[in-house]
């Protein structure tokens, strides 16, 4: 198959045998549930953009095993322009969806195992890559969608995943079998979850010894026998369930987050990727988060959908004229450009690992993450700046479209421009989606704790800097001479 | 007389300029019966219509070594594609 249709990506959806609870309930239909339906629609602009040729360029490349056509997701990267389209594809997809589109953490995820595979195969003698490469192969020859999962719950932060009160605070092997383990524990806030065909384990820190259990990565069928999605609920998340579209402000898209619970789940060997390498752990920690920090190209994109509402609703205020409101979208494009540097420049700097994956430059993924939890907020706060204090004071549509008090509110949110009322409206609550609605999710907490929370990206900013370079540098300036 | 069989290559839009499908149109229309559009895997492509979504242009070319290759970066640039094609504004 090598390139899915958005209509087939929903079928493959609907084959797949998921148990997921919402609202205290076992969800019969996945696929069509009002609440979700949106994040799928987001995943499969993922699969029609690949279709069409006005963004095949960025969309698709070339797989380095079947040489197939393949789609951009479930690509490994084989050159630093790769790494440039990635951000690109980021970008591209956030305008397109205005959410995140939630298929970046899987094509992570099989980048950093293509990296640390081979790494423990070349100390060990394993072959973790080989499994790999076969996993991959059937990856893209499906065009699967696949969850990263590295986020176990932690427990009590102050303690390593052995010493844990309850054990399966962190995802570990119970029992070793010849055919495969057995794991139990869970994986948090898992972006897509249940829009995933596949779900791709990783291990959350760094780990020592007495942690080796809790070493272990793996793949899984999403619908795997024990595992199962309690979906996290969103700011404003029932009004999909309510009439009408405008009040949802982003009619065609959204974003999910589920906790995914391994209840005692079988994994065949071939489908094992780190057993018990507890010194590989931190590496594909820092390998996947390097990746994924670059992935946060895609608030670019939103960045550019958020812009764009804050320019017409000034506009439909009559208010764009102001040179107040002309240096404030002048302060949002600048923060948003300035996220769009660091991804760029971070892809374009990167490096071929020694088993020729191309990586990131970590330093620079981890400045731009940095940036990326702190700009959407202050891009967020001019856009509400210039939308005004209506973005959260209008009435509900059915008010709009009620014989009652419609012609009042009609009346007076008009704002006298040759826009109608109702577009004043629909901007509006546009923005209001973004910086505090179901988008607010993902546009603003999941670029503060995604990929890392911004005190995991100074410890790396510490770690990757050459501080003694620069200390050289000063010195020889001044005439410091030291042996 | 034999048309000249023109290949549409699109770079991959990530945050274009224009809207470079409405451009393709509005060429594809001034240009009908004057040319002939053909799939960019076409074997005997005379011209590729390189149409880049900004100045980086960074379409990937490299599927056509050997054919003539025209580049429009801004809406602006139909124009001068039509006039060299036979068909003024």
């Amino acid at each position: 198959m090598s390139l899915m249709t958005a209509d087939q990506y929903e079928e493959s959806l609907r084959r797949l045998n998921l148990v997921v609870y919402m609202f205290g309930k076992k969800l019969d239909n996945v696929v069509d549930d009002p609440i979700i339906r949106p994040s799928m629609q987001a995943v499969a602009k993922t699969y029609e953009l690949a279709q069409r040729p006005e963004h095949e360029d960025i969309m698709t490349a070339t797989s380095h095993i079947s040489g197939k056509k393949i789609n951009r997701f479930v690509h490994i990267h084989q050159s630093t322009a790769d790494l440039v389209k990635k951000s690109k594809m980021g970008r591209l997809l956030g305008r397109e969806t205005g959410c995140c589109f939630q298929r970046c953490v899987g094509m992570d995820a099989l980048n950093a195992l293509s990296i640390v595979t081979h790494n423990i195969d070349k100390k060990y003698s394993t072959s973790y890559k080989q499994r790999f490469l076969k996993y991959l192969e059937f990856v893209q020859e499906n065009d699967f969608t696949c969850d990263g999962a590295m986020t176990d719950p932690k427990g009590d932060r102050s303690l390593p995943p052995h010493k844990q009160p309850d054990p399966d605070h962190y995802l570990h092997v119970v029992e070793e079998r010849e055919d495969g383990i057995v794991v139990r524990g869970a994986k948090a806030h898992q972006t897509g979850a249940v829009n995933s065909h596949e779900i791709i384990v990783m291990p959350t820190i760094a780990m020592r010894e007495e942690d080796k259990d809790y070493a272990v990565s793996f793949a899984l069928p999403a619908d795997a026998e024990g595992i199962f999605y309690i979906m996290g609920r969103q700011s404003c998340d029932t009004r999909k369930l309510e009439e009408g579209l405008m009040d949802r402000g982003n009619i065609l898209f959204g974003g999910h987050e589920a906790l995914v619970v391994f209840d005692n789940v079988f994994v065949p060997w071939d489908r094992v990727f780190m057993y018990k390498e507890y010194d590989f752990a931190g590496q594909l920690v820092e390998k996947f988060a390097a990746y994924h920090r670059q992935s946060y190209a895609c608030k670019v994109g939103v960045g550019d959908v958020l812009i764009g509402a804050a320019q017409t609703a000034a506009e439909y205020n009559n208010a764009a004229k102001a040179s107040h409101i002309k240096d404030k979208i002048i302060e949002m494009n600048h923060l948003n450009e300035t996220l769009y540097c660091g991804c760029i420049a971070c892809a374009s700097e990167g490096h071929r690992e020694p088993g020729g994956t191309y990586a990131v430059n970590g330093l620079l993924a981890n400045i731009h993450k940095q940036n990326v939890t702190r700009f959407p907020y202050e891009i967020s706060r001019i856009a509400q700046d210039i939308a005004g204090g209506l973005m959260v004071t209008m009435p509900a549509e059915q008010d709009f479209k009620s014989p009652a008090t419609g012609k009042w509110l009609e009346k007076y949110y008009t704002a006298h421009c040759d826009a109608p009322t109702v577009n004043r409206m629909r901007i509006l609550r546009l923005i209001e989606n973004l910086t505090l609605g179901t988008a607010a999710v993902g546009y603003l907490t999941e670029s503060m704790h995604g990929a890392g929370s911004p005190q995991a990206q100074r410890i790396m900013i510490s770690r990757l800097v050459n501080i003694e370079e620069k200390k050289r540098a000063a010195k020889k300036l001044c005439g410091i001479e030291e042996e | 007389m034999k048309r000249l069989k023109v290949a549409i290559k699109y770079c991959g839009g990530c945050n274009p300029d224009y809207d470079r499908v409405v451009l393709v149109k509005r060429i594809e229309e001034r240009l009908n019966g004057k040319v002939e559009f053909v799939s960019a895997e076409d074997e005997n492509i005379d011209l590729v219509l390189a149409v880049e979504g900004c100045k980086t242009a960074c379409a990937d070319l490299s599927a056509f070594k050997g054919i003539k290759i025209r580049s429009v970066t801004k809406i602006e640039d139909v124009e001068f594609l039509c006039i060299e094609h036979g068909h003024s504004a």
